[in-house]
């Protein structure tokens, strides 16, 4: 693969994340990218909305003092689309409002213009354009989120299964064969490998 | 779920049932039925096998699948579509909280998670518990607890329900429901379950002996107030039950236990009286002969409350209409319809809303229809995406994938003008008519040997807007899905692959290459890709000058069949467009929804050789040594783009 030529579209890490220039990342201290993630123009992500450390002194899952805290961790050939939005999800928790990590998964796709605000984002997970997934909801592995869904905060969308609507309900599943590499599902890699050409 | 151009669905075989022939003559005269029926009549030949395969026909919707949705039957060699396998059941899991619930009490208790996963009534997303007091530290939380929808912010104090404490929802809430309608608490449905058919003395003359125990708590019941739906359910099932098992048992029909498990055996003691009084066999038995003569035991209905029955105030319907022309009810506070399907009947106002308990989702194995073969088997975990048997389509066939082929800057074809083609890519959506577009098809072999692969296409799609279709290389070879790590090697000792790798995805941003007839476009370790030439054809909207042609080119494809010459113009017009049938004019006829779809018919033949294994006599073609030649056809649509009305 030739390098780079320095004014390119894309930033490419040492991981092979592609990142567009046009994309707005905030926080980028507290995010982490699995390595062959593509981020596109226009897309936003949220670091800056972590977890303040006054507020999670008491069920602190992640994480020694001192360390920098996560607020959004996405896996290897993942795609955001662009102008979509990863914000990690928060919660009234006793009064305080404070924000929670957002995990997503290896191969994952988010569409255009679609806001994420999940919990977790299993692997192989769709998310169509203009979707929006609600605070803390979880998305499984393989689950599908149609275009145009409103997965409702909370929500647990399990695997295999087709979402749509607003509010979202599982409306169907997919064929066993969701995911496989090369067919509908499975085309993170392919995906990952024509950006930037 | 529709996909996006450029797509490929694969036709199961399964749709191909041959029609019985009788019918054939009267369907193509006429079009009504034949919409219905065998789509491709005109391309009928004699043998089925010549059949082109229409995408457009209405069968198609049931035989068209994405390549991921198929199975593959090991024991058939066949591809297995969602119609031809059955289910079975592997687990009950709540789609909210993932936990199984077991079939047993699946059985018992319904198909509704007994935990605290609830959705909401108004607009079905889920239910979260929630403290109504934010007490903010010290973890005395020990407020009232409701649920709410954090989608439409729907709570459980509009219908006035707190709970006490954040399990077991469910048990608190079905208490609450029965206390707060007024319903009475000592009712469960253990009291309900005891037949109480011996009340009335219409059921004193049916009633033999089958149960007397219901006096005793006959005074109690009959004083009861009116039951909760459930309850009242319960007791109506138990009271019919009771009834058939009553009516069968006092009349002298031997036949009657036929009919002890179906509701109306009075209708099918009749039925069956019918054949035994005329046959031989009444003489079996003693009291067939007199039998005719005993009137059917009636069926009465419920006739207290205790039986199920709920008779309603007599002022209830205006007391439900007052309230609904009340001020503080209006339209607002009246249950929709989709709101009241999932509720029980008598709710009519938003405050009647229960919070339903989710409905359990199930993982199911799936097993071939024609021979039982296991094709899909998951692991029991409802969490768990593993499979124990897998037998998908795509680790037999060819996984196709379809890329339109970016134009190059040279002027390669004379139909395109040097102006049009550009290296932008063909907008899918918007294809113009009759201008050339380049697509390359690449099938990726899954399977552990070589493939010869046969690709046949109609050069003109069938339907109205007649695309021409050509395939430069029809017939390529596909590599084995060899190990991983050949590849790897592969890569590591001969740059060819990688090269070969980087040139393909090079051809996607601009192509120098020229797309020959006879020649495969690009070959890699198990997938080949070969190009297609598409001529989209003007819709029937625009110039008639093309469909003209095209009927033209059709006519000789056209059967030579004993069906008269009449029937085959309208088959013409009927094949084209199989809805409309009475229309004259093809061309005059608006345009259909998605006709304007371009989407190519694709036969595929595969041929390899497999492994011989011990019970596979079926296999086509003569056996070497141990190795089996095998063959699988089957129609594929490639669904290229929509043409655009204008003609560019």
């Amino acid at each position: 693969m030739p390098p780079k030529v320095a004014k390119g579209e894309y930033i490419e890490t040492d991981t092979g994340n592609k990142i567009s220039r046009r994309s707005q990342i905030h926080g980028t201290q507290h995010i982490i990218l699995g390595g062959k993630t593509v981020i596109q123009a226009e897309a936003v992500i949220r670091g800056d909305l972590y977890r303040s450390s006054t507020s999670s002194s008491s069920t602190s899952s992640e994480g020694t003092p001192g360390s920098p805290s996560v607020a959004i961790t996405i896996g290897r050939y993942s795609y955001i689309s662009k102008q979509a939005v990863l914000r990690p999800p928060s919660r009234l928790h006793r009064g305080v409002h404070s924000f929670y990590p957002l995990k997503i998964g290896d191969h994952v796709f988010v569409g255009e213009r679609a806001v994420v605000e999940a919990a977790s984002v299993g692997n192989h997970v769709h998310v169509g354009k203009d979707a929006v997934i609600g605070s803390m909801a979880i998305l499984k592995d393989f689950a599908y989120v149609l275009d145009g869904a409103v997965v409702a905060p909370g929500m647990v969308v399990p695997s295999w299964c087709v979402v749509g609507g607003a509010p979202a309900r599982i409306v169907g599943e997919v064929g066993e064969g969701y995911g496989v590499e090369g067919a509908e599902g499975g085309l993170a890699r392919e995906r990952y490998r024509v950006v930037g050409r | 779920m529709s996909r996006p151009f450029p797509y490929a669905y694969i036709s199961c075989p399964c749709a191909d049932t041959p029609v019985p022939d009788p019918g054939r003559k009267r369907r193509s005269r006429d079009p009504s039925h034949k919409s219905d029926s065998t789509a491709p009549v005109p391309q009928n030949y004699d043998f089925e096998d010549e059949r082109t395969f229409d995408p457009r026909s209405p069968r198609s919707n049931f035989s068209l699948y994405p390549p991921e949705q198929l199975l593959y039957c090991e024991d058939c060699h066949q591809i297995k579509c969602p119609r031809c396998i059955t289910e079975e059941i592997v687990c009950w899991y709540c789609p909210n909280c993932l936990f199984e619930t077991p079939s047993s009490m699946v059985r018992s208790e319904g198909n509704r998670c007994a935990r605290n996963c609830f959705n909401c009534p108004s607009c079905t997303a889920p239910l979260a518990v929630t403290t109504l007091e934010n007490v903010t530290g010290g973890g005395s939380q020990q407020g009232p607890w409701v649920l709410s929808c954090g989608y439409c912010m729907w709570t459980t104090l509009d219908i006035g329900i707190k709970f006490d404490k954040p399990t077991n929802i469910r048990t608190q809430l079905s208490k609450m429901t029965d206390t707060s309608r007024g319903r009475q608490m000592s009712k469960t449905f253990s009291d309900l379950k005891s037949p109480l058919s011996t009340y009335s003395s219409i059921d004193e003359q049916f009633s033999s002996g089958v149960d007397n125990r219901g006096d005793t708590s006959s005074p109690t019941n009959e004083t009861s107030g009116p039951l909760n739906p459930e309850a009242r359910f319960q007791a109506l099932k138990n009271f019919y039950k009771n009834q058939i098992a009553a009516t069968s048992s006092s009349s002298s029909d031997p036949l009657t236990d036929f009919g002890g498990g179906i509701s109306s055996p009075g209708a099918l003691n009749r039925i069956m009286s019918l054949y035994t009084s005329s046959s031989r066999l009444s003489s079996l038995y003693g009291g067939a002969t007199k039998k005719p003569k005993s009137k059917p035991p009636v069926m009465r209905e419920a006739l207290t409350a205790s039986e199920g029955l709920k008779v309603p105030p007599p002022d209830a319907e205006t007391a439900l209409i007052q309230r609904m022309a009340s001020d503080d009810c209006g339209w607002d506070g009246m249950a929709s319809i989709d709101q009241r399907c999932f509720q029980s009947p008598d709710a009519r106002f938003v405050e009647d809303l229960l919070p339903l308990p989710v409905l359990l989702r199930t993982k199911r194995s799936k097993r071939c229809k024609s021979c039982k073969h296991i094709l899909v088997k998951p692991e029991f975990k409802p969490q768990s995406t593993r499979f124990r048997i897998r037998l998908i389509a795509l680790s037999y066939i060819p996984l196709p994938t379809l890329k339109p082929l970016i134009p190059s800057p040279y002027a390669g074809l004379p139909t395109v003008s040097p102006a049009i083609s550009s290296t932008i890519a063909p907008n899918l959506d918007a294809l113009s008519p009759l201008k050339t577009v380049q697509l390359l098809l690449t099938l990726k072999n899954h399977m552990f040997d070589p493939v010869r692969v046969t690709l046949a296409t109609p050069s003109v799609t069938p339907g109205r807007v007649a695309s021409k279709v050509t395939i430069l290389c029809p017939q390529f070879d596909i590599g084995a899905n060899s190990d991983v790590w050949d590849e790897a090697l592969q890569n590591s000792t001969a740059p060819g692959s990688t090269d070969q790798r980087g040139s393909r995805s090079g051809t996607l941003g601009s192509s120098e290459k020229v797309a020959e007839a006879g020649k495969v476009w690009d070959k890699g370790r198990n997938w080949t890709t070969v190009a297609l030439e598409v001529v989209p054809g003007t819709l029937p909207g625009g110039s008639t000058t093309t469909t003209a042609a095209t009927t033209k080119t059709r006519k000789p494809a056209a059967p030579d069949s004993d069906d008269s010459d009449d029937d085959f113009g309208f088959d013409q017009n009927t094949a084209s467009l199989d809805w409309s049938g009475q229309s004259k004019d093809p061309n005059l006829l608006p345009l259909q929804p998605d006709e304007d779809v371009l989407e190519i018919p694709v036969f595929v033949r595969l041929e390899w050789d497999s492994e011989n294994q011990i019970d596979q006599e079926q296999s086509v073609g003569r056996q070497t040594s141990d190795t089996v030649k095998r063959e699988l056809a089957y129609w594929m649509v490639l669904g290229v783009g929509r043409i655009s009305p204008e003609v560019l």
